[in-house]
């Protein structure tokens, strides 16, 4: 047993760890492997399970796709090293074990053998070695460059032998399986040769296949006989795509599909309130956050941030946007999901006269005129109207800029985006099952993602060590620290982070998803 | 005569060219001013610069725009639409999947409403002035302000989800027959009949009463034809010129312009192919999209001009 291990039992033992936090550390330092579901607890196998997605917006090719309707694609028939469970607990798929050395700066991957990919191949370290370097390859445009920036270059994943690879990080990352994970939705793993033709045949190692997929119209999946694991439940699976959110509302009111990937709350509150649809509710990251410039005008003084963030009535929002499903923002990315959130830190909460106060000590105590740019995406426009309202109470007149997320993104470099250029803005960030990518890129001095215009050079050090612990505990502590130098500076407002929901008819059973639009169908029955 | 004939014929062929010409640059140049670039949109607003400046090259979409829209025209004389940017395959087989489709809600809606609203004109005119004139009018009229979104979601509602009698998809299963395809697109096409109704009716009407209050009629009214062969051979042909102007200029609306439609009903029509395209700016769907249903237009008021030229007395005389 390593010391991280005995460290985390210790824990366990000592009580200052709850028994899901247990699983959820125990699992990301490759101390425990999750048991596979026992047969009987399987429902009946054969069913046709129908599904309403999203439209992918592109050709489905891991290596770009971004965007809901293709990631529901990628994994159906593909596989990641590690899943990332909805309780954030990881599970071995292609990998059946890991370990970091001392500092967590190397993570040896032990792979599962005698699986083969639909095309014939067998998976090896040379698939992962592959996939790994063309992911993090600047040259190959690949989209999840970004999350792997820092963490992984090209060149890093080594191959120790047939069933081993090494991972060397460009700096000591503790929370490193979840970035080869499901977390990180384009890593699934293809062969080695891969040439740029995932569309053509969808070939992955996962427990379907592809029967058909015809762009902009769905997609029909069979089960995999010769899958490496327990074979899927569902004979087949038939996806249909959709533009909208309201048909599929619709086609599943009419028995025409079985499931709705995700479903938002705006438009689907009959679907809510249906005694006869299930929803499956998973508590996720997803948030937003409302960047304030930091550099420039009346919100350069963070008493003035501080106010405006006093001025929130984060539980109304949370029930009015969310009818409640979702959990309140205290203004840092640590989400009350994350086992390292650190808890004791008090909650930020509604208070008019000190707002005022504030306003008053920053020598504006009549207020002053701005703008909120932001885009129109899901409940976000809503959201700004309420800020706006909020503002007024303290004599922040706010006018809206509403743009097409387009616009607002611009080329998402300084000077050429509304995003990064507004004096205040809302943004949408999804979910992840760890912090590290947005404790980064937004608030980091010189951050890419940096739209507050944000420097502190102790939480750049905070962020650092942080990304380097691999213990609960010292993780929490400096989640602590991180999460109280940003209540005080408050470059960013984070109202709530809300729920990922999804919808199945009556009869369905044994639908899996993630925080970020993946669904697992491999348990799906019909009842 | 006949020279004459091919020269007209010519003329238009230019023009016609000329505007679809025309069309795809301003298209294109509009596209040129929307914010954001093709690899953004493909990888997403928070994708590394350096995998969208890599995602540009590979597309060519970090080319000079007149370079561009020259390899554009250059496949296009060649007969080829280009590849799309965004699903990375030939553009020609998803606009003639798609203009199929939408064509086949066109027709069906056409089919609906030019027999009901030409009736429900002709019935008002002929009791101008009535409860039956202002019934058409009016409840035409109060039609044609409801959105197709509501009209639709309410359609569906009521036909397919409490009385079930008809499918809330426009989607059939592989292998469903002609009757089958037509069903499905009953639910669809009525909003659409709504939205149409009103508008070809009050014209058909108004042109039936002009028909009506005419020299002509009352000259063969008093030359003692019956009531109905006077409507039927003088009245009704000279009343349906305008609208059958009206319906031409409602075919590019029907094939371009569904996009609510198409996204409520799941159908992969031409409308919301455009409107994708725009978003991601994915030009070459875009060009291809466009210049379809421009060309549609075009070929639906020559068919137009061609039914009037058939229908009007006067341009047989000028034949004769």
């Amino acid at each position: 047993m390593t010391s991280q291990a005995r460290h985390l039992v210790g824990e366990l033992r000592a009580g200052r760890l709850g028994r899901r936090a247990f699983l959820q550390h125990a699992a990301r330092i490759g101390l425990l492997t999750a048991a596979p579901v026992p047969a009987a607890a399987r429902g009946r196998p054969g069913a046709t399970i129908r599904v309403a997605s999203n439209v992918p917006a592109g050709a489905i090719e891991p290596l770009t796709v971004s965007e809901i309707g293709g990631l529901a694609m990628l994994c159906q028939t593909g596989e990641f090293l590690v899943v990332a469970g909805s309780d954030l607990v990881l599970r071995p798929s292609l990998a059946v074990s890991w370990q970091p050395n001392a500092d967590s700066s190397v993570w040896t991957f032990r792979l599962r053998p005698s699986v083969r990919f639909h095309g014939g191949q067998a998976f090896d370290a040379a698939c992962v070695v592959a996939t790994m370097d063309r992911l993090s390859d600047p040259k190959q445009g690949s989209n999840a460059l970004s999350v792997l920036r820092g963490v992984l270059s090209p060149g890093g994943t080594k191959r120790i032998d047939d069933l081993t690879v090494r991972f060397e990080l460009d700096a000591p990352n503790g929370n490193f399986p979840f970035y080869v994970s499901s977390d990180n939705y384009n890593a699934i793993i293809l062969p080695a040769d891969y040439a740029g033709d995932f569309e053509t045949n969808f070939n992955g190692t996962g427990p379907f296949r592809l029967e058909r997929y015809t762009a902009k119209v769905g997609a029909n999946f069979v089960r995999n006989e010769a899958y490496w694991g327990l074979p899927a439940l569902p004979a087949r699976t038939e996806f249909s795509f959709f533009g909208d959110q309201q048909p599929q509302v619709l086609a599943l009111e009419d028995d025409q599909v079985d499931v709705i990937v995700q479903i938002a709350v705006q438009g689907a509150q009959g679907l809510l309130r249906d005694p006869d649809v299930r929803i499956i509710d998973i508590p996720a990251a997803t948030h937003r956050q409302m960047h304030l410039r930091c550099d420039d005008g009346p919100l350069a003084d963070k008493r003035v941030r501080q106010a405006i963030a006093l001025s929130l009535d984060r539980p109304g929002l949370v029930h009015g946007l969310f009818q409640g499903r979702a959990e309140l923002g205290n203004d840092s990315p640590f989400a009350p999901i994350y086992p390292s959130t650190d808890r004791s830190v008090p909650q930020r909460a509604r208070d008019i006269p000190r707002a005022r106060a504030l306003m008053q000590a920053a020598g504006y105590p009549n207020g002053f005129e701005t703008t909120l740019t932001t885009e129109r995406s899901q409940e976000i426009p809503l959201l700004a109207v309420l800020v706006q309202n909020a503002c007024a109470q303290i004599g922040v007149r706010v006018a809206l800029t509403i743009e097409d997320i387009a616009a607002y993104y611009g080329t998402a470099q300084p000077g050429r985006s509304d995003w990064l250029d507004s004096p205040m803005g809302i943004t949408d960030y999804g979910h992840r099952g760890v912090p590290n990518v947005t404790l980064a890129a937004p608030y980091l001095s010189g951050g890419a993602w940096n739209a507050a215009h944000f420097r502190n050079a102790t939480y750049d050090r905070l962020v650092a060590s942080f990304n380097a612990a691999t213990e609960l505990p010292a993780q929490r502590a400096l989640a602590g620290d991180i999460e109280r130098l940003l209540l005080d500076e408050t470059p960013v407002i984070i109202p709530y982070f809300y729920d990922y929901l999804c919808a199945t008819g009556p009869t369905v059973t044994g639908v899996a998803v993630s925080g970020i639009s993946q669904i697992f169908l491999q348990d799906a029955a019909l009842s | 005569m006949r020279a004459a004939t091919l020269h007209a014929i010519g003329q238009r062929g230019a023009l016609s060219a000329l505007t679809l010409a025309l069309l795809s640059m301003v298209v294109f140049a509009g596209g040129q001013v929307l914010p954001g670039d093709v690899g953004r949109s493909i990888l997403g607003p928070l994708a590394d610069a350096r995998a969208v400046a890599v995602l540009n090259h590979q597309l060519g979409t970090d080319a000079p725009p007149l370079l561009m829209y020259a390899r554009w025209v250059g496949h296009l004389l060649r007969g080829d639409m280009g590849m799309s940017y965004a699903y990375r395959s030939p553009v020609a087989p998803f606009i003639l999947h798609a203009l199929g489709k939408s064509l086949a809600l066109a027709g069906m809606t056409l089919a609906i409403v030019i027999p009901l609203s030409i009736g429900a004109g002709v019935w008002a005119a002929l009791h101008h002035g009535r409860w039956q004139d202002r019934l058409v009018s009016l409840g035409g009229l109060s039609l044609t302000v409801v959105p197709e979104f509501v009209s639709g979601i309410l359609l569906v509602l009521v036909f397919g989800v409490w009385l079930r009698v008809l499918p809330t998809s426009a989607n059939t299963r592989a292998g469903a027959g002609m009757w089958q395809e037509a069903r499905h697109l009953i639910l669809p096409a009525l909003p659409l009949v709504l939205v149409l109704f009103g508008y070809i009716s009050r014209i058909a009407r108004a042109g039936m009463v002009d028909a009506l209050e005419a020299d002509y009629t009352r000259t063969a009214m008093l030359k003692g034809l019956p009531r109905r062969m006077v409507i039927w051979r003088h009245v009704l042909r000279n009343a349906l010129l305008p609208t059958i102007t009206v319906i031409a200029a409602q075919t590019s609306y029907l094939l371009g312009g569904l996009v609510v439609v198409e996204t409520l009903f799941r159908y992969q029509g031409i409308g919301s192919l455009i409107l994708t395209a725009a978003r991601g700016k994915d030009y070459p769907m875009l060009e291809a999209g466009i210049l379809t249903v421009g060309t549609a237009y075009i070929l639906s008021a020559v068919l137009a001009d061609v039914l009037v030229g058939l229908l009007d007395p006067r341009s047989q005389a000028g034949a004769r």
